[in-house]
């Protein structure tokens, strides 16, 4: 019993930080129908900005969390204008961006690979390696810290979401483009910002990744695999979903990885994705595809 | 009485295509119900669309109250006074009818007075009212189609251009429709409206506007053109419409 509630908790933790990897590429998917490919290599850019700032001046990765979001989002601001604004009114929008993403992720590994070499990085304030102990079962503090700073920030997106007028505006531009449009939103604006948002998102994530998981350019071919899993399974689009869909399977890994055998633990998110898209592939909270 | 609107001869098409129109024009004339009627791709939708914002004017002009729209944005255009309801898919399914009618005040900046009006808007139509929290998306298509009638009135504008808001629904409740656009008309809400079902369309309108091949053949009174020999000729005529 105390066993299976170890795993639950480790899985969960683990599950906040993924989902918060994992909401980013999901908001820019139900926004703009851009299926970001290089999501993970930007995750991995806020990762090396906390990085560094730890390695050379000593900064707590989650106090310079807020920094690698803006510093990600204003990235993404030129991103958008140099890559996607142009192609927007392309009929085959969403094909060009998968492309596209995948050109992007590539050019970021290499960048990063040529400034910051391949070498395992992994950020290292005191809690990383520390852990609380309540009776026989042990939280270790970094992933408990990610895993709240995680949801807090997914709690923050949707009441940001729910109840400001931008987020009225984004979840209008996500579900009928349209009529957005001809109510007076101005559809093109509006998919940047939000595009910046689901970039300063990889950002945040990346600041927490950093203590949680060892990182290297490279890594993001194992998170884009894992993260399209999550976001499949909770209906492309949708940011609630992610969550319960990063909750749920980081938690069916935590069971496998300790049940089954740590190597088997990383499989169940691609096994997941195969499975979830043969038999129910609009996910969780999708909606079914639309026949145009 | 003055014009409200008027549109001379325009052409206009989607992107670099052909025109779609072509020598079409229109009077609208204030607190009136006007319907444009035609046959299948006589391009009514388009203009429609083309006097909202969403495809550029290649020639000829919009005129509302006097100033020249042609470039301006949808947005813009809203701004100024003109609603466009688009055909069938004018909602945001997963949003509540209360938040549908939210959207529709995005352009107004007092959320005061935003608030109001959606509470007027809930009083006056009872079955919005009822299903105020419920998402738009789960609501009978005349539900659906009144909910994005009344959401123009947040905005008072003065003319509300309706896309075939018959389209799909029972006969019982396509007058319900027209009952409502009535009711809009008598406010001071002007309303053009393209209407698939001619006959029906006129006999509910005060003013109609034919046309045919992207371009205006007539326009009057509605009953005069209801009478028109004209109008059998379009719809029972020989010619074959693709």
């Amino acid at each position: 019993m105390t066993d299976i509630l170890q795993i639950l908790i480790l899985g969960l933790a683990l599950g906040g930080v993924i989902a918060l990897m994992g909401s980013g590429l999901s908001l820019v998917f139900g926004v703009m129908r851009i299926v970001n490919l290089a999501h993970p290599s930007l995750i991995i850019c806020g990762a090396y900005v906390s990085y560094w700032a730890f390695k050379l001046w000593g900064l707590d990765p989650i106090a310079t969390l807020p920094i690698a979001a803006l510093i990600m989002a204003a990235i993404g601001v030129l991103l958008y204008r140099l890559m996607f604004e142009s192609q927007a009114k392309s009929a085959r929008y969403s094909e060009m961006t998968v492309l596209l993403t995948f050109a992007l992720a590539m050019i970021v590994e290499g960048f990063l690979g040529a400034a910051f070499t391949n070498t395992q990085r992994v950020t290292s304030p005191e809690y990383a390696t520390d852990a609380f102990f309540i009776g026989s079962l042990f939280i270790p503090k970094g992933q408990l810290y990610a895993g709240c700073v995680s949801l807090a920030i997914i709690g923050a997106l949707t009441l940001f979401l729910n109840y400001s007028r931008l987020g009225y505006a984004i979840r209008a531009t996500t579900q009928n483009r349209e009529a957005a449009e001809l109510l007076g939103v101005n559809v093109n604006l509006i998919s940047m910002i939000a595009f910046a948002i689901g970039i300063g998102l990889a950002g945040a994530a990346g600041s927490l990744v950093s203590f949680v998981f060892s990182f290297f350019p490279a890594k993001q071919w194992e998170w884009i695999a894992m993260l399209m899993s999550v976001v499949v399974l909770g209906g492309m689009g949708s940011v609630l979903g992610t969550v319960v869909a990063a909750l749920l399977l980081s938690v069916i890994a935590a069971f496998v990885g300790t049940w089954v055998g740590a190597t088997w633990s990383t499989m169940t998110f691609f096994l997941a994705l195969f499975v979830i898209l043969l038999i129910r592939p609009q996910g969780l909270f999708g909606e079914k595809p639309e026949l145009a | 009485m003055s014009d409200l609107l008027q549109v001379t001869n325009i052409t206009a098409g989607y992107g670099d295509g052909p025109a779609i129109l072509d020598g079409a024009r229109l009077t609208v004339e204030p607190g009136k119900v006007h319907c444009i009627i035609g046959p299948n791709g006589a391009g009514k939708s388009t203009l429609l669309k083309a006097i909202c914002g969403m495809l550029t004017i290649r020639k000829g002009d919009v005129i509302f109250k006097g100033e020249r729209l042609n470039g301006l944005r949808p947005d813009q255009i809203l701004r100024k006074g003109i609603c466009f309801v688009p055909q069938e898919r004018a909602l945001f399914p997963k949003m509540t009818v209360r938040e549908n009618l939210r959207m529709g005040g995005y352009v107004l900046n007092d959320a005061k007075l935003r608030d109001r009006r959606i509470d007027e808007i809930l009083e006056r139509f009872p079955v919005l009212r009822e299903r105020a929290d419920q998402h738009a998306g789960t609501m009978s298509g005349g539900q659906q189609q009144t909910l994005a009638m009344a959401r123009t009135l947040i905005v008072k504008p003065d003319i509300v251009m309706l896309d075939e808001p018959s389209l799909g629904l029972a006969p019982k409740i396509v007058q319900e429709m027209f009952d409502i656009m009535k009711m809009m008309s008598q406010e001071g809400v002007t309303v053009l409206l393209v209407e698939q079902n001619a006959m029906m369309g006129l006999k509910n309108s005060d003013w109609g506007v034919v046309l045919d091949l992207g371009r205006t053949l007539f326009e009057g009174p509605a009953e005069a053109v209801l009478a028109d020999p004209r109008i059998q000729e379009l719809y029972l005529g020989g010619r074959k419409v693709a």
